[in-house]
């Protein structure tokens, strides 16, 4: 174990929880975490590397660890599972001819071990686009109902540029986490 | 840490050609010597220093830069052996090797949260390198059929074989069963004029791929361009509202405004941008950069509508995803104004 988790073990006050936003690139997570934040989207550059956040939602502190989708950085991805309570999944529903290439991202990092404990939350954005497919059409060319049944998951349609479906979706992760984690108080 | 000292040495010219040397076998009893002796400072490095995380800047690049070097060496020597030497067991050297590198990413990933950005994106990409130069060692020793080491390498050309690889890692490794529909645009044509108006109320995505010797002309603001497998086209494209994805393309000139562009897979092209942020670049070679240059009828009022009448001259703030160091990336430029071509009227 590295300090860096020691470290947030002694710091870590008891409603924190660890976020972790992954998705192709152009898929949105820059813009929607900076939109539940409050913060201008009007000029993002594509993520080189990761930004981190750290919000209050709640009674929760979430650090959120928004990490760039480009290939050539996808494989530092895996840096970031230790102990990610929440896994966001974000898809651009407009970008017909890389669902496949999602697809296949979504289930290597599934298989991962070190975030099988982690609730998903996938997140169709990008609805306000005239050909976006629905969740649903999302959820079946991702097949999530063939996930491994212990996983808790779920899907949100959303638009990182309304905002619409944003509050929906975290919410349902924050609940689903504390009542994972924190079921004790 | 002594013996990290012996891992120093000038390790800068790792791709020199290996000229045959005599002494390989002792050469080579050497480099396992200090492969295992990296392997042990690793292993007692993490024994002493427990925790690999240092919170200062200075003590990090301190320990980065010895595994590095560690590392660069122990690659060195490997690809000092003779092609024809290339018969011992490697494999087990080559795993340490990557076990390493996986330890070196770890520590940029433990210490993150405190480095400076540019500290962490050239640390990534050293990481990068060191996994590609690692790659070609391990191909050269372990050609593709396992067991055959005696096949001699392909001798095609390396950036041939490079492009085939990238293009073909693109291609869905499964196909979803479920079919989805597809979206306006363009596709599967040669040798044509294509005109597309956009009202500016538009509010969908729209898709230019498969074209060859075409001139494409889309007028007026929409949300965002899909642009994939091109060549020898011309692209006259309007404000785009969010984002522009273009995917291989060669020997193509673009001339497009949008939020965001990025660019993987181009090879040989001209961009002629306006762009809100970095426009980025990934695995593409002689790609030249300069501003845009179109008008139409209503463009004014169609940039400003779209916030992209100002050109804060971002057009030449690129960023190669692959060559993440301050020095200058070799594989985009900007095009010198004498051959900027003239202002495009469509
Ligand atoms: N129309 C529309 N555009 C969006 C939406 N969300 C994001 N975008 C646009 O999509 C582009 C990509 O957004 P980013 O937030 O940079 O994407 P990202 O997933 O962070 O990309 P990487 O950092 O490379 O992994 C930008 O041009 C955004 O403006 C959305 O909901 N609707
Ligand atoms: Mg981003």
């Amino acid at each position: 174990m590295g300090l860096l988790s020691i470290i947030r073990k002694i710091k870590r006050k008891e409603k924190e929880m660890r976020i972790l936003m992954v998705g192709l690139d152009n898929s949105g997570k820059t813009t929607i975490v900076l939109k539940i934040n409050g913060e201008d989207t009007s000029i993002i550059s594509p993520t080189l590397g990761f930004n981190i956040k750290t919000m209050t939602y709640d009674k929760y502190t979430l650090n959120i660890w928004d990490v760039g989708g480009q290939k050539t950085i996808r494989s530092y991805w895996r840096n970031y599972f230790e102990q990610t309570d929440g896994l966001v999944w974000v898809v651009d529903s407009s970008d017909l001819r890389r669902l496949d290439d999602c697809k296949f991202e979504l289930d290597n990092l599934l298989k991962e071990e070190r975030l099988s404990g982690a609730s998903l939350l996938v997140f169709a954005n990008k609805q306000d686009i005239q050909g976006a497919l629905s969740p649903d059409e999302i959820a079946k060319v991702l097949n999530l109902d063939a996930m491994d049944n212990t996983r808790h998951w779920r899907i949100v349609g959303c638009s990182a540029y309304t905002g619409d479906g944003l509050l929906e979706g975290f919410n349902w992760l924050v609940q689903d986490i504390a009542s994972r984690i924190y079921v004790l108080d | 840490m002594n013996n990290q000292q012996a891992f120093t040495i000038a390790t800068d010219d790792i791709s020199t050609d290996p000229t045959v040397d005599p002494t390989t076998q002792r050469k080579h009893a050497a480099m396992i010597e200090r492969l295992s002796n990296l392997h042990q400072s690793r292993v007692s490095s993490k024994s002493n220093v427990k925790d690999p995380s240092f919170e200062s800047t200075q003590s990090f690049l301190l320990v980065f830069t010895n595994s590095k070097q560690a590392i660069e060496t122990s690659l060195a020597q490997i690809q000092q052996i003779p092609d024809s030497n290339l018969n011992h067991d490697l494999k087990s050297d080559l795993e340490r090797i990557s076990l390493s590198i996986s330890d070196l990413e770890k520590l940029v990933a433990e210490n993150s949260y405190f480095l400076p950005p540019y500290e962490v994106r050239s640390s990534l990409k050293t990481i990068s390198d060191l996994k590609q130069t690692l790659d070609s060692v391990t191909s050269k020793v372990k050609p593709r059929k396992k067991f055959s080491f005696k096949n001699k390498p392909a001798k095609k050309s390396e950036t041939a074989n490079v492009l085939v690889d990238a293009v073909n890692k693109n291609e869905p490794e499964h196909q979803s069963s479920y079919k989805v529909k597809d979206s306006p645009g363009f596709r599967s044509k040669e040798n044509e004029v294509l005109v597309k108006e956009f009202k500016s109320s538009e509010v969908g995505e729209y898709v230019l791929s498969d074209l060859t010797n075409c001139e494409v002309r889309l007028k007026g603001c929409f949300r965002t361009l899909f642009i994939n497998r091109l060549q020898n086209c011309k692209i006259y494209v309007g404000p785009v509202l969010g984002s522009i994805l273009i995917e291989e393309v060669e020997g193509c000139l673009f001339v497009v405004a949008s939020h965001q562009i990025r660019i993987h897979h181009a090879k040989q092209s001209d961009f002629y941008l306006r762009c809100r942020s970095r426009p980025i670049i990934e695995q593409s070679v002689g790609v030249r950069f300069a501003p845009y240059c179109l008008s139409y009828d209503g463009i004014e009022s169609d940039l400003k509508e779209s916030n992209l009448y100002d050109d804060a001259g971002n057009w030449a703030n690129v960023d190669d995803f692959q060559w993440l160091r301050a020095v200058q990336s070799p594989n985009w430029s900007i095009l010198p104004e004498n051959e900027h071509i003239d202002s495009v009227k469509i």
